[in-house]
């Protein structure tokens, strides 16, 4: 019973981040390319089996998912080195192969009308695991098949396991250039009425800020791809290292992602880590200790999304909760001076309808991997600033949606047929609640939020007088 | 002198001195007595007091010569003198040349001192006295007849000489005051010096001395000096009483080996003074001369006051021995020495001299069992003479219990602290020797006494060298305790044991714990008397092969085991659950039975906190993001819809606070008391020397979790309020459990408006629209006030804990707070209050 995760990993983007984060793992777990254990990966201590499982000729095979509408990236997957890795059955490539034409519709509707097979390969691993945990997504949000694809997956697995956690790492377009998906903002805004309301938690992954992190932080000048989804998997596989290194806490994604997610609407998390490094790149060694890993994981030039907060409304923003994930060499009593330290210089506002504190899982780091720094740090932080980002893609849907801009496309979709848009209606309403919901956790009064309208004076006064400041 | 042609010379001097003077029929029978007498003379060995300088003797002869204006007789001397001393290596060569002239002078200083020989014209020679009596028991008036008496040199007296006529007569006077004579006193008290009663001094009984009957006529001096020598023979008696007494119950136990070698020291020490007692013996045939008559018998001759001189020393030494005799009459063993070290610091050489002979002896048993016991871990011991005694105990409690220092019998010459590693040491070499199974000490054991120098053979170590003793100890504890710990840690592994104890029995492996409670849990909700430990065992197994246990070490799993503790009626499986770690032999010296007690207190607790989190999971997972959709009402139940949203956010909220406290009580049990503690454990076991410093650190290790996770008797009001906190929780839980189920009903309602009709027949589903929409309603008006209940006796609970967290004195929880209020939330509500 290992609390088995599956990862299912649709279109273009989702491959390959996923793609990168399997390989960030075999490298930790000492997982040759082929899925044989290495020779010097003796020293144990480490599980794996939360996202391989052992073939019987003692192979290591991920729990994972690829799917896509087009045979490009999986079919680079399967002619890399890692193609003995996956299970075969496990893949699945739209037999037309035509893609969904980055319209979010269209991968929805494919989606759809392959759901059977898709939902066979998702019950395969389902039942091939003792005690199930839950799904992790990897797609994005702007195209056609990660979103569209990927919105009908969550929909269909929201409701076939209702009782496991849906996860996702949803990489958000990068705003600053212009891109050649110009139907992005509607795609987005479809997209992210699934993630709010058939999702459990969604890591955010901001192309914009992995951009901005590579130019600033990795001083490169024009980062690729690849150099961005490394980001991703460092980022992930560092999420994950609480269950796969075991520990007195944290073991099982539940008891991660509840700490983080009070309530259940705001699950939207970012993400920060430092010291980053780029393959291939030297860069310059700093001494790293658990306050300064700390310390600069609260920098806004660390986080990995961006925020487009005015600054006063910065002022305001708040986290609801924020766990480290500190790997390596650390003395436990570090972390305590540390917490000490931030909350002597006030680095961290958080929430005031509630209690909150900085929560530290240390985790060892892989025995197999040389790293020039002693210690690093993940942060999953949830922080309200996050909505000005779901704002921004208001905005921008707004912006379209006004000039009827390119919803033929849609239309061409049985969910948009005859001329039916209440979809983007009520996507739009569920993220301006979404937006107001997190604003509102900026306040000491959120526990009343909501209630206003009604007047409902009963209802306040039955609120624990506690809880009210 | 065996050399006849020496004696046949000898024979021949004495007959020419002899013969010329007396008569020829004396002679006969005074020759043999004077060649007795000269042979004695000879082996005597007495020399005069001058050193055997031949080149001085011949110039102070030249000198004399040239003095007594016989310059020319001076300058033939030295002639001679160097063709004598030039004949030095040839046959027949004087060998002796100093004796020859000293001789020679002594000759000649003689015939001038007296004219009498000189004008006899003898060969030079002076004649020998031939009557060696003593000269009191002659009339006075033969005593002018008498020729010069004294030996070579001595000077002869005037033989009218009328002083002497006088003295003689008041020696007779004062014969005729005393019954008794000196010498029989002499005599007597020497008798009594042996504890014999003579003819006049006798033991007086009633006043516990010896004395001489009052009736007897002695002047007083010589009454107060008998009595005063007296002493002796009662210390004597005193002494030798003690001495046969032990000796006689020999091998009774209360005498012992020290006991022993006690007497046999003094046995000693009584033969000396027996020796002493034969020469007095011999002294005292020798006639007292009166005063005046002196001249006329030798030396050695004994009276009072000779006697008391003589006897001076052996009554000190007397003394001391009916001294220890008195105060070791009751001890035995170690106790025995000390009394006799206590008294061996004395200021005078001699005492200190005696006294630390004496030890020497007395010691040495006991130095000997400390020598076995160090290096072979052997209790020589069979009268419990040894400060370290022995216990048969189990072997888990060997180390314990098995051996204790007896300080009654601790030597003080011996330091407390020698004595404690004296006493590991032995207990580290039995420790190794019946619980380890381990012969490597013997080693190790004998590098030590090698690199200390003494051998390892008995009476390697007398007292006096208590450095050496020291020095044999620390180094032979040294390598004894490095082996042992080397056993401990390699053979044994303690480390690996204590890790995997951190790691099942503190929860350390997270994953084999969260498979534990999964497996475990449903079992243990029911009650406890309807488990069976037999299948909780087995569940155990699945959860370390569930979890990344199942590559630990077999040996270790194997001693891992489920407990159930004692249970009553209405103990819930909960209550009872516990695992145990079997420590085996030789680990059980550490993990006692109290120390697991210790261990399952805390497991119970870290597991209570463990199955709190667990349910406060649990009730996160039924309203998880994804299951709760809030927007299942339409516009005709919006109050119900607000209600609704109320309801569950207080219910979210309430969660957070009790998950934040869990949470960071949690944190705070990691960090701030399992790590840390941890971290000072290893650090202390890397440096623990021997099994003592290993307990101690172990011990504290111990303590300071049970202290710190509010275990311990002072923290019992604050650990009350915590589980009821806990209990809240759970519920929390439980209220969770059924809510949940109403709203997912409410929920497959609310969709199946749109999807086809409606299928099964909950109580939701009777009646329309409208009656569910009331039903929710009053559903979570039930709800809002159980969950209002609970919140308001958390926060007062929470309170309660917060408000006592500071005023804890003996355990340092600022840590705890710290946490717990970390965005300082509870502070800032206190004023508001």
């Amino acid at each position: 019973m290992p609390r088995e995760i599956i990862t299912i990993q649709v279109g273009q983007c989702g491959n390959q981040i996923g793609m990168e984060f399997w390989k960030q793992l075999c490298l930790e777990h000492g997982i040759g390319k082929d899925g044989l254990l290495e020779d010097f990966a003796t020293q144990g201590g480490d599980r794996k089996d939360v996202f391989f499982y052992q073939a019987d000729d003692q192979h290591y095979i991920p729990r994972a998912l690829l799917m896509d509408l087009e045979p490009r990236v999986i079919n680079g997957i399967q002619n890399s080195e890692y193609r003995n890795l996956y299970n075969h059955e496990n893949i699945f490539v739209s037999e037309h192969g035509g893609g969904a034409g980055n319209n979010w519709a269209s991968g929805y509707h494919q989606g759809e009308q392959v759901v059977d097979d898709i939902m066979d390969m998702v019950d395969r691993e389902a039942d091939g695991s003792d005690s199930l945990e839950g799904f992790v997504l990897c797609h994005s949000i702007a195209g056609g098949t990660g979103s569209g694809m990927g919105s009908y997956l969550l929909e269909t697995l929201n409701d076939r396991y209702s009782k496991k956690l849906v996860q996702t790492y949803s990489v958000f377009p990068n705003q600053m250039e212009t891109s050649d998906v110009v139907v992005q903002p509607y795609n987005s805004l479809l997209t992210l009425k699934r993630l709010t309301l058939n999702a459990d938690c969604v890591v955010v992954l901001d192309n914009t800020a992995l951009n901005r992190i590579a130019v600033e932080r990795l001083h490169l000048t024009t980062p690729t791809f690849a150099q961005t989804n490394s980001l991703v998997s460092t980022v992930m596989s560092a999420s994950t290292t609480t269950l796969r290194y075991p520990g007195y806490m944290n073991n099982d994604l539940v008891g991660l992602l509840a700490s983080l997610i009070p309530t259940p609407r705001c699950h939207f998390l970012m993400t920060g880590y430092t010291p980053l490094t780029v393959e291939r790149q030297v860069n310059m060694i700093r001494k790293t200790t658990v306050l300064d890993v700390m310390r600069r994981l609260l920098q806004t030039k660390n986080i990995m999304v961006s925020s487009y907060a005015r600054t006063k409304e910065a002022s305001h923003a708040k986290y609801i909760s924020i766990l480290n994930i500190i790997q390596g060499d650390v003395d436990p009593t570090q972390v305590h001076e540390s917490l000490q330290r931030i909350r002597e210089r006030k680095l961290v506002n958080f929430i005031e309808w509630g209690p909150a504190s900085i929560q530290v899982a240390l985790s060892r780091k892989s025995p197999y991997i040389q790293t020039t720094h002693r210690v690093s740090g993940l942060m999953l932080a949830n922080h309200t600033s996050i909505r000005h980002l779901f704002s921004k893609c208001l905005g921008q849907y707004e912006k379209l949606r006004k000039k009827q801009a390119f919803l033929d496309n849609y239309r061409k979709f049985p969910m948009f047929a005859d001329n039916d848009l209440s979809e983007f209606d009520e996507s739009r309403e569920i993220i301006e609640s979404l937006v107001d919901e997190y604003k509102a956790c900026e306040s000491p009064d959120y526990i009343k939020w909501g209630m206003e309208e009604q007047g409902e004076a009963s209802v306040a006064a039955a609120i624990d007088s506690k809880l009210v400041v | 002198m065996d050399d006849p042609k020496t004696r046949d010379l000898v024979k021949e001097l004495v007959l020419r001195l002899v013969a010329p003077v007396d008569s020829p029929s004396s002679v006969a029978d005074e020759v043999p007595r004077a060649i007795s007498f000269a042979h004695r003379l000879l082996s005597s060995r007495m020399a005069p007091s001058l050193a055997p300088d031949e080149l001085a003797i011949a110039e102070s002869i030249k000198r004399h010569l040239a003095a007594s204006g016989r310059s020319s007789d001076a300058l033939a001397f030295a002639d001679l003198h160097t063709e004598l001393s030039a004949r030095s290596s040839g046959p027949g060569a004087v060998r002796n040349r100093w004796a020859l002239l000293y001789l020679l002078k002594s000759l000649s200083d003689a015939r001038r001192r007296d004219p009498l020989l000189h004008s006899t014209g003898t060969a030079g020679l002076p004649s020998l006295p031939l009557d060696p009596q003593p000269s009191h028991q002659l009339p006075p008036a033969a005593k002018k007849t008498l020729p010069p008496s004294g030996g070579v040199l001595l000077v002869s007296k005037d033989p009218e000489n009328i002083r002497e006529i006088a003295l003689q007569k008041y020696a007779d006077l004062v014969m005729d005051e005393t019954e008794v004579s000196e010498s029989a006193l002499v005599r007597d008290i020497l008798f009594v010096c042996q504890g014999i009663n003579g003819r006049y001094v006798r033991f007086d009984k009633a006043s516990d001395c010896y004395d001489l009957p009052e009736s007897l006529k002695l002047p007083r001096s010589m009454r107060t000096i008998v009595r005063k020598l007296c002493e002796l023979g009662w210390l004597f008696q005193k002494v030798r009483c003690y001495i046969t007494e032990s000796m006689s119950c020999f091998p009774a136990e209360e005498v012992g080996t020290v006991g022993q070698a006690f007497c046999s020291a003094l046995q000693d020490e009584l033969s000396d003074y027996y020796k002493l007692l034969a020469v007095l013996e011999s002294h005292s045939s020798n006639p007292i001369p009166t005063p005046g008559s002196i001249s006329g018998v030798p030396g050695n001759y004994l009276t009072l006051r000779r006697l008391a001189v003589w006897l001076a020393e052996p009554i000190v030494k007397m003394r001391l021995m009916a001294v220890l005799v008195d105060g070791c009459r009751a001890l035995r063993g170690g106790a025995m020495a000390g009394a006799i070290h206590g008294r061996a610091q004395h200021g005078d050489p001699l005492v200190q001299e005696f006294m630390g002979r004496l030890l020497r002896r007395v010691c040495s048993p006991l130095f000997e069992m400390v020598r076995s016991w160090v290096l072979e871990g052997e209790l020589e011991d069979t009268f419990a003479e040894f400060f370290i005694q022995s216990q048969t105990v189990k072997a888990e409690s060997l180390w314990q219990e098995g051996y204790q220092i007896q300080s009654a019998m601790l030597p003080s010459f011996i330091s407390p602290s020698l004595a404690q590693r004296i006493l590991r040491t032995g207990k580290s070499i039995n420790f190794l020797r019946v619980c380890c199974e381990d012969n490597g000490w013997a080693d190790a054991a004998t590098k030590a006494a090698a690199d200390v120098g003494t051998t390892t053979t008995r009476g390697g170590i007398v007292y006096g060298e208590t450095h050496a003793l020291e020095g044999l100890v620390i180094e032979a504890a040294k390598r004894i305790d490095r082996h042992l710990m080397d056993v401990i840690h390699r053979r044994y592994r303690f480390k690996d044991h204590c890790l995997a104890i951190k790691r099942y029995l503190l929860l350390g492996q997270g994953d084999f714990v969260q498979y534990l409670m999964d497996v475990v849990g449903p079992e243990l909700s029911e009650p406890a008397n309807t488990i069976s430990s037999f299948q909780l065992a087995g569940l155990l197994e699945t959860a370390i092969r569930a979890s990344n246990s199942q590559y630990d070490d077999r040996d270790i799993l194997d001693r891992l085991k489920v407990k159930m503790m004692d249970h009553g009626d209405g103990d819930r499986g909960w209550d009872v659950f516990s695992l145990e770690y079997d420590a085996r032999v030789p680990l059980e010296t550490v993990f006692t039975a109290s120390v697991m007690k210790k261990y399952l207190k805390i497991f119970n607790f870290l597991w209570k906190l463990k199955r709190v989190e667990h349910a406060l999971i649990g009730v996160w997972k039924m309203m998880k993001p994804n299951s709760i959709i809030s927007c299942i009402f339409t516009k005709e139940g919006a109050a119900v819809k607000t209600q609704f949203v109320s309801v569950l956010r207080r219910c979210q909220v309430l969660w957070n606070e009790m998950n934040h406290f869990v949470t960071n009580f949690q944190y705070y049990i990691m960090f701030e008391v399992l790590e840390v503690s941890w971290s000072q454990f290893s650090e202390e076991m890397n440096a623990a020397k021997d099994l003592d410093d290993l307990l101690a650190a172990h011990e504290k290790y111990l303590n300071s979790i049970v202290e710190k996770s509010l275990l311990g008797e002072r923290s019992q009001g604050l650990i009350r309020i915590l589980f009821v906190l806990f209990d809240l929780i759970l519920r929390l839980r439980s209220h969770a459990e059924r809510w949940f189920e109403h709203i997912f009903e409410l929920q497959v309602r609310g969709r199946s408006k749109s999807r086809t009709k409606m299928m099964g027949a909950g109580p939701w589903f009777v009646g329309g629209r409208k009656a569910m929409v009331q039903l929710a309603g009053e559903f979570f008006g039930r709800m809002g006030e159980d969950l209002d209940k609970i919140a308001k006796e958390y926060s007062a609970s929470l309170d309660d804990f917060i408000s006592q967290l500071p005023i804890q004195q003996h355990v340092d929880l600022k840590f705890l707070l710290f946490r717990l209020d970390f965005t300082e939330y509870y502070s800032r509500l206190v004023p508001s209050k």
